[in-house]
């Protein structure tokens, strides 16, 4: 592990990555403690204020600090975009080592319909799922989880299809084995490291993805101060105060850019050739 | 007159992130006009790095400390770039191991030796052509205008090997270096292709310097030998001498390691009149399925025969040697047995009758276990040793807790590993260590018949040896029958009691051991004849 994270900083892109990522983390973890304010501390004296000393990125409509918001509203956007790509990935792994296993007529069925699934684009996936779900950030969560597992599952499989293929595989089949113990104890564990860096750089469409639905009403609702909210709020004041809609869209931004980054990093890092 | 090759003090480190590490240590050899010189070594003993650095294509992090590298006389450390790309191909050629990739699969392979001769040699196009034909016919391939108009993948590998080495002797070059051109191909081709090579070397008089992992093999075609161990060359000779009266303990070493076909290592096996322990009756392997479209068109499988009505019996505690080339269904017969691939026919174990997959109860896999051929890919490199030995124990039941504990510590002393290894993972053990990880985890189950499915050929010549004493110590000790499955005829000579020789999915003969030298079957006969006995 120690080597990997060495590996990783001696890459410009990695290290950058790498960075950011655990600024965003600290964020995530520690935001609401470093908030000078409440996220919803409203103040009529101080509305649609520029960046200055008292809000250092200034305010929005109700007065409220779009910092402290901000900082409130890590863990929304981005804890909620983890887990929905946790989600996503958990079970596109599942799928995609099951199906490698199964092999043949399976292998075919399963695959043959994680491709009609992928061939609906994921935020249209996404929204018609929040529709059927119901608005919430936790159905937004699921919606993406949803969306993001095919392709998830194709990529597993691929790997999956050459771990099958390891002596270490058969000679658990010759053992008699049951099909799970194969799949989960034998197969899963070794396909772990290319999954990660999928998964990485998914985060990043993930945190677009959740900032969409909930830009678009369909993931977190008002007050929260979702960073996709918060922007489809200021979008009504963008010519009385334009600093509202560029905060948290710089915000949501970087956090797609460091899980970027890192993911690049971190699929240079794991090849064992460079 | 100077020496067609001469290598002088010459050591080369690689820059690695935890330091450098030395490849080569004051190497020095000479090869001369018409003399072949073998370098023999294990695996990770430098011979590669060495034909690297003859043929100047170091990797960026080596680091050449001193010494030269001379052809016939010019310092070829000093070549330029450009002069390199002259005196590559023109004057030193190349055979490498494996055919399929040294040759580029998007050009017919006239296209890819003319080029050779029109860059070389400043032929015409035309002229380059059919002196390209007149090239592979003298290889030995039947036809060779067609073979010029060929891809790559439209040819067999012994073709291919063919066409490297025509292309290596075409502009008549003073030295060429073969680094282990046979190790990628069949017994018989292989066969062939050293007498090949022996042709064209007495024939043109080039300097050969043959590199190769094989000693029975560079016993055969080399005139001179130079043994490497660890980067250095510990001792160089005609080829005679040194194998006959080898001076350093490393080279003793490895010459007792060759395997001799007449210095047999198990005592005599049951006779035929005991009950069988297995009996194969019929079993034949079909690889292929219909595919959608297929079965949707009534079309009939396109299916691959992998083994065709096999039948032989494996007595109690008896070695049985299994020889072929690749794809003459050897491991097929292996996984129909394992089940881990359908067949059709019957398999008899202890009088028990096996028809299918779905007979194969607890019992039956405690019974036959498999011991495959890659150390690296048997085990699972996210286990510890520990789990990958209590697996079985689990599954087959009969210990528990502390007493597993116990269990793992006997079966790790069993295969002489110390017992702190179970805490380790396969990454941090060596080739011949995991190989010893993977016997024991098939002894675990106290089985029956132990198919062992060319184990030990990744191995280094002096680690099989070792690992063949031990299957030998531990079939003496628990009575197990082998279903011992080899291309390595000479180590089969030696452990096996009786041999089946396998032949495209027939069984073509079963020989007692002692009767391998006469067999009926003519197949039997050209794969004895392929084979080079160690000299001396």
């Amino acid at each position: 592990m120690t080597e990997l994270l060495a590996r990783l900083a001696r890459s410009p892109q990695g290290a950058l990555g790498l960075a950011l990522v655990a600024v965003v983390a600290a964020i995530v973890v520690a935001g609401p403690m470093l908030a000078p304010y409440g996220p919803d501390t409203m103040s009529v004296l101080t509305r649609y204020q520029s960046p200055g000393v008292g809000h250092w990125l200034g305010t929005d409509q109700y007065g409220r600090d779009i910092l402290s918001r901000l900082l409130y509203g890590a863990r929304a956007t981005v804890l909620m975009a983890l887990l929905a790509t946790a989600l996503g990935t958990l079970a596109g792994a599942c799928l995609g080592t099951t199906s490698a296993f199964l092999g043949g007529r399976a292998d075919e069925a399963i695959m043959r319909t994680v491709d009609a699934v992928m061939s609906i684009p994921s935020l249209l996936f996404a929204l018609l799922i929040v529709n059927l779900l119901g608005k919430s950030s936790l159905n937004a969560l699921v919606a993406i989880g949803i969306a993001f597992a095919p392709g998830m599952a194709r990529i597993t499989r691929s790997v999956a299809l050459a771990v099958r293929k390891q002596d270490y595989v058969s000679a658990a089949i010759a053992r008699g084995e049951s099909s799970a113990y194969v799949v989960f104890r034998e197969m899963l564990p070794n396909v772990v490291a290319p999954v990660v860096v999928e998964m990485t750089i998914r985060v990043a469409f993930a945190v677009m993805l959740f900032a969409t639905l909930s830009f678009l009403g369909l993931g977190a609702q008002p007050p929260a101060s979702e960073w996709g909210l918060m922007v489809a709020e200021a979008r009504r004041y963008m010519h009385l105060s334009p600093w509202m809609i560029l905060w948290p869209s710089l915000a949501v931004a970087l956090v797609a850019i460091a899980f970027n980054l890192l993911g690049d990093g971190l699929r240079d890092a794991l090849n064992p050739r460079t | 007159m100077a020496h067609t090759l001469e290598i002088r003090d010459y050591t080369l480190d690689y820059a690695t992130p935890k330091g450098a590490v030395h490849a080569l240590e004051a190497i020095a050899l000479t090869v001369d006009r018409g003399e072949v010189l073998g370098l023999v070594g294990e695996s990770g003993s430098g011979k590669t790095s060495l034909a690297w650095a003859i043929l100047r294509y170091l990797p960026a992090n080596a680091i050449e400390r001193r010494g030269d590298i001379r052809l016939s006389g010019r310092d070829l450390r000093a070549a330029t770039p450009a002069e390199l790309g002259a005196i590559r191909g023109r004057r030193i050629g190349m055979v490498f191991q494996d055919p399929g990739t040294s040759l580029n699969p998007t050009l017919p392979l006239g296209e890819q030796l003319a080029e050779v001769l029109v860059r070389h040699r400043g032929l015409t196009r035309r002229q380059a052509w059919r002196e390209g034909e007149a090239m592979l016919a003298r290889v030995g391939l039947k036809t060779p205008a067609d073979m010029m108009r060929r891809y790559p993948h439209e040819a067999s590998g012994g073709e291919k090997q063919r066409v490297v080495i025509a292309t290596a002797f075409a502009c008549q070059p003073e030295l060429i270096v073969f680094d282990e051109p046979t190790t990628a191909l069949d017994v018989v081709t292989a066969g062939q292709i050293l007498d090949l090579f022996g042709e064209l070397q007495a024939e043109t008089a080039v300097a050969s310097l043959y590199i190769s992992h094989d000693l029975a093999l560079v016993s055969r075609v080399a005139d001179r030998v130079a043994v490497m161990h660890r980067g250095r060359i510990v001792e160089q000779g005609e080829v005679g001498s040194v194998f006959a009266d080898p001076h350093e303990d490393y080279t003793r070493h490895l010459i007792a390691a060759v395997p001799r076909p007449d210095r047999r290592l198990v005592p005599a096996g049951p006779t035929a009149a005991v009950a069988p322990l297995v009996e194969i009756r019929d079993v034949g392997v079909r690889y292929g399925r219909p595919s959608i479209v297929d079965s949707l068109l009534g079309r009939a499988a396109r299916s691959v025969v992998g083994n065709r009505a096999v039948s032989l019996t494996v007595r109690p505690g008896e070695i049985l040697g299994v020889v072929g080339e690749s794809g003459s269904g050897k491991s097929t017969l292996a996984k129909a047995l394992t089940g881990l691939n359908r067949f059709e026919g019957e398999i008899r174990l202890d009088g028990r009758r096996v028809t299918g997959i779905g007979d194969m109860d607890r019992d039956y896999r405690r019974a036959v276990q498999i011991i495959f051929q890659h150390p690296d890919s048997s085990l699972n490199p996210r286990q510890r040793i520990r789990e990958i030995l209590s697996r079985p124990l689990e599954i087959y039941g009969d210990s528990e807790g502390r007493e597993r504990a116990a269990a793992i510590t006997d079966l790790l002393a069993q295969v002489q590993l110390p017992a702190d290894y179970a805490g380790r993972f396969p990454h941090q053990l060596s080739g011949g260590e995991k190989q010893r990880v993977a016997i024991a985890r098939a002894f675990a189950s106290h089985p029956k018949l132990v198919i062992c499915d060319e184990i030990t050929s990744a191995l280094d010549v002096s680690v099989q040896a070792a690992v063949v004493d031990l299957l030998v110590e531990l079939q003496r000790r628990h009575g197990t029958a082998y279903l011992f499955i080899t291309h390595d005829l000479n180590l089969v000579r030696q452990i096996a009691h009786r041999i089946a020789v396998m032949y495209r999915g027939d069984l073509v003969e079963l020989l007692e051991a002692d009767a391998f030298d006469s067999p009926r079957h003519p197949y039997t006969r050209t794969l004895i004849d392929a084979v080079p006995t160690p000299a001396g």
